[in-house]
């Protein structure tokens, strides 16, 4: 995009603000992740009240309830058709069908402590599951092994994200550390972050793989090309102190990045620019996950136990 | 993708068994175009489609009626389908993705090797290398058949080829005889036993071309590296020869059209022998002068760069790597059963041969760690160097820390979205969809069976029995077990601590394997779902509970 990498520019004049389209109430207890299925046709949202809702994107209306976790869930992720695999505090991870009969499909045990994030591989034959026990794990899929058990920080893993072909697997962690594997073999590659302050809370991987978007617990956020080492653009102006709140690219109208923040608003920063565009105001606690639509331009965010809600934004017009 | 931060240093070809895959017996193997799905045939007929990257069964292709074993196997150019020949003369095209069976046609003689046309998203024309008698060009659909020429010497006697003719009189009688398509399946490249390479315009059934590889041996394999740049031959003098491709990729037939209007001479046989100088030319070729080993299923790696082979002899498993210029860069040694396929991964360092029990193994790279990984500011150093500080290096406050962070030019553009071409696939042409992964639906889970097979994994693996006997039996037990209810280790069931220990690192050879399982004894549930095809041990379980069977699945040769 041409036009939207003159970076001087404060403000954008073609950006349309996003507004507050509906508020979803069905959890009892703080929502700890909100994600659009890779089709956008469904989301799904993860509660500390051990369930999960999938709801329906364009009528955003309940469709089902998944209940099956014996304590709280931390994270979910789709695969590329109709699967979600949820990580969850009773030390297990989840496989189940967005379809109807909406099973529970796999039960992968084999963490010994909290399971806090997940994510499927772009082909979704495997999931790679991060955990307070301090490693990574590979599953397979389809019939539920245990692939890997990749010994892989000195503290819970916060984050765990697969690059676009499925070959490298990046990995923060309360340790401070930001590393890369290679999936096959769970080989180390490279670490990007090594300090030992602040801890890394989120890391993910740009949607062409070449560059690594990563949060860190002093209010920052930086965008690193990880062959380089190197971070090229840092974002702040939110509150991110404490919960390891997720971020994630916006692409479909122009570049920007989307965070939840502490002080209970959504951020919007232009890619390029590093300023802060907007800040949607209307949670009620911490917004602790963000999710773009993968089409249309549609953010959708949760809230920790004193909002409840998730909160689905769109562009005027 | 992964390319900036892999070492470009290390050698790029595989150096140990890696681990091994187990399903009954295999017989051939295939990989798709890019690697992420490997194709076995199997004895028992059926052909099962491996996820390389799981190293887990993605689907089986079987016919309940067709139990004879498979003789080939062959991918379509964009994986959707797959072609088989089995022995008792059928070739199959099944399509991958729905596991059906498309099309089915009977020949006369037994198929050794077949290969689908590498032109179209659904081929149905293929080129099959017979038992004894001619390589004919198939169309399993239409179930029409044109059968090549062979010799050089028919062309004089105008001998008439019609479908049904096995062995036109007044001609010897040839063994193998093998061939193949070159890259965009217009031509085929025949090898006969009189040690000459034809070329062939299969749609006109013509020959259009000779290359005579003195001394006059017997042409055993001939195969086409992947960009279609290179040929190679495996001949019965026990050498294998490098040709380079002289015509041009596309459209090579017409090449030779116009040379054939061109070359001036009387006599056909000396006219096909000049176009055949116009399209191969000899690079190099190599034997083994120590041992002069006969060769078994050579074939190029995935760039063209290195040139392998299995050693035919009985009784050992040796693969023997080349770089193009004949150089000799490693010998590979596995168990001692002999070697009965060979295939290099079209994309990265990775082997896989068949051994002659059914398994296949697969050989990659050892792991070398990287230090340089291990803390960002790390750099892999050549040689010494000597460490000049800073001026202010041991200030109190350095100048230059302070300016650390905005080194980099913040205000160039940054595109997370543009994805380069993978230069692997040049010719890939985006709007052909191509297959390259099958879903992985996860297999449901029956209630809870528990720790039935707990007592029979913990044989011990009884370290002084060689491996071939423990696999041929295994390979039986194995097929055996294939066809009752056969549960697979679904599920981890893992007490706390135990897996971290043993599970720690994907195995690296069978006999850590070995280990693995002695520790991993109290763990695995058998479940009655489909049978995931992995180290076998709680399959066997299922089927025979009682007989304690623990020899199938410890393959520890002690090292």
């Amino acid at each position: 995009m041409a036009n939207s990498s003159a970076a001087s520019q404060p403000t954008h004049p073609e950006y349309e603000p996003y507004r507050l389209s509906k508020t979803l109430t069905g959890h009892s207890r703080a929502v700890s992740c909100v994600k659009f299925s890779n089709d956008g046709t469904l989301l799904a949202s993860a509660s500390l009240d051990k369930s999960l809702i999938i709801w329906s994107s364009a009528s955003l209306s309940l469709l089902h309830r998944l209940i099956g976790h014996s304590e709280g869930i931390n994270d979910l992720a789709w695969s590329e058709s109709h699967y979600i695999c949820s990580a969850s505090d009773d030390y297990t991870l989840r496989i189940w069908s967005a379809r109807p009969p909406f099973d529970c499909l796999k039960t992968l045990k084999g963490h010994t402590d909290v399971v806090f994030c997940v994510n499927f591989n772009p082909q979704s034959n495997l999931i790679v599951s991060g955990s307070f026990d301090e490693t990574i794990r590979i599953w397979e899929v389809k019939t539920g092994r245990c692939l890997n058990v990749i010994r892989a920080h000195s503290m819970p893993v916060t984050s765990v994200h697969f690059n676009r072909d499925g070959s490298l697997i990046v990995s923060g962690s309360h340790d401070g550390s930001c590393k890369i594997w290679e999936t096959k073999n769970g080989a180390l590659l490279k670490t990007l972050i090594d300090d030992k302050m602040p801890a890394v809370s989120f890391a993910k991987f740009s949607p062409n793989g070449k560059f690594i978007l990563v949060a860190t617990l002093n209010n920052t956020l930086k965008l690193w090309n990880y062959s380089t080492g190197k971070f090229l653009k840092i974002y702040t102006g939110h509150q991110n102190t404490t919960y390891c709140i997720m971020a994630t690219f916006s692409v479909t109208n122009g570049k920007y990045i989307v965070s939840g923040s502490e002080d209970h608003s959504v951020c919007i920063w232009d890619l390029q620019g590093k300023n802060m565009i907007q800040k949607l105001e209307g949670h009620k606690d911490t917004v602790v996950s963000v999710t773009c639509h993968p089409n249309e331009n549609k953010i959708a965010s949760a809230g920790l136990d004193n909002d409840r809600t998730v909160r689905v934004w769109v562009q005027e017009g | 993708m992964n390319a900036p931060i892999i070492d470009p240093l290390q050698g790029d070809f595989p150096e140990m068994i890696e681990e091994y895959l187990e399903h009954g017996i295999m017989k051939c193997i295939a990989f798709n175009r890019r690697g992420t799905l490997l194709a076995a045939g199997c004895a028992d007929g059926t052909c099962i489609i491996w996820d390389f990257e799981t190293r887990g069964i993605a689907k089986e292709l079987r016919d309940k009626n067709c139990n004879a074993a498979i003789t080939s196997v062959c991918w379509s150019k964009y994986g959707h389908r797959v072609l088989v020949s089995t022995s008792d003369k059928s070739l199959m095209i099944w399509d991958v993705l729905s596991g059906e069976k498309v099309a089915h046609t009977t020949v006369g003689p037994t198929v050794l090797q077949a290969r689908l046309h590498p032109g179209s998203t659904t081929p149905s024309l293929c080129l099959a290398c017979p038992f004894s008698s001619a390589p004919m060009v198939i169309d399993v659909v239409e179930g029409t058949t044109k059968i090549l020429p062979v010799l050089v010497s028919e062309l004089n006697n105008g001998v008439a080829l019609n479908s049904r003719s096995k062995i036109p009189e007044g001609s010897t009688t040839y063994s193998l005889s093998t061939a193949c398509f070159n890259k965009f399946g217009d031509l085929v490249y025949t090898g006969n036993s009189k040690g000459e390479i034809l070329i062939i315009d299969h749609r006109k059934v013509q020959v259009q071309a000779v290359v005579s590889v003195s001394p006059g041996p017997i042409i055993r394999n001939i195969v086409f590296s992947r960009d279609g740049q290179y040929l190679l031959t495996n001949t019965s003098d026990r050498m294998l020869r490098i040709y380079e491709n002289l015509l041009p990729m596309k459209d090579a037939h017409k090449v030779l059209d116009e040379l054939h209007r061109t070359i001036d001479e009387q006599d056909e046989v000396e006219k096909l022998k000049t176009a055949g100088t116009k399209c191969l030319s000899l690079v190099h070729e190599f034997q083994d002068s120590i041992n002069r080993i006969q060769w078994k299923a050579p074939c190029f790696s995935g760039d063209g760069e290195w040139i392998i082979s299995g050693s035919a002899s009985r009784g050992e498993h040796k693969i023997y790597i080349w770089d193009r210029a004949g150089h000799l860069v490693k010998i590979l040694e596995g168990p001692k059963e002999a070697l009965i396929d060979l295939a290099w991964h079209p994309v990265h360092p990775l082997i896989v041969s068949v051994s002659v029990t059914g398994l296949v193994y697969i050989w990659a790279k050892d792991y070398t760690e990287n230090l340089s990984a291990f803390a960002p500011d790390f750099k892999e150093l050549e040689e010494n160097e000597e460490y000049v500080e800073r001026e202010d290096e041991f200030d109190l406050m350095p100048e230059t820390e302070k300016v650390k962070e905005s080194d980099v030019n913040e205000d160039d553009p940054i595109d997370i979205l543009r994805v380069e071409d993978d230069s692997a696939f040049s010719d890939s042409d985006m709007s052909q969809d191509e297959l390259c992964f099958l879903p992985a639906v996860p297999c449901p889970e029956a209630p809870e069976q528990q720790e039935k097979c707990v007592g029979s994994c913990s044989k011990v693996p009884d370290s002084n029995q060689s491996e071939s006997p423990l696999s041929v039996e295994a390979g039986q037990n194995g097929h055996a077990a294939n066809n009752a209810s056969s549960p697979p280790e679904a599920m981890v069931n893992s007490t706390a601590g135990e897996t971290e220990g043993t599970r720690l690192k994907r195995k690296r050879k069978p006999s850590e394997k070995g280990l693995e399982l002695q520790a991993e004894k109290t763990k695995k549930p058998s479940i009655p779902t489909k049978p995931s095809g992995r180290l076998s041990r709680s399959r066997k379980y299922a089927a025979d509970p009682e007989s304690s069977n623990g020899v199938n699945g410890d393959y520890a040769s002690d090292d």
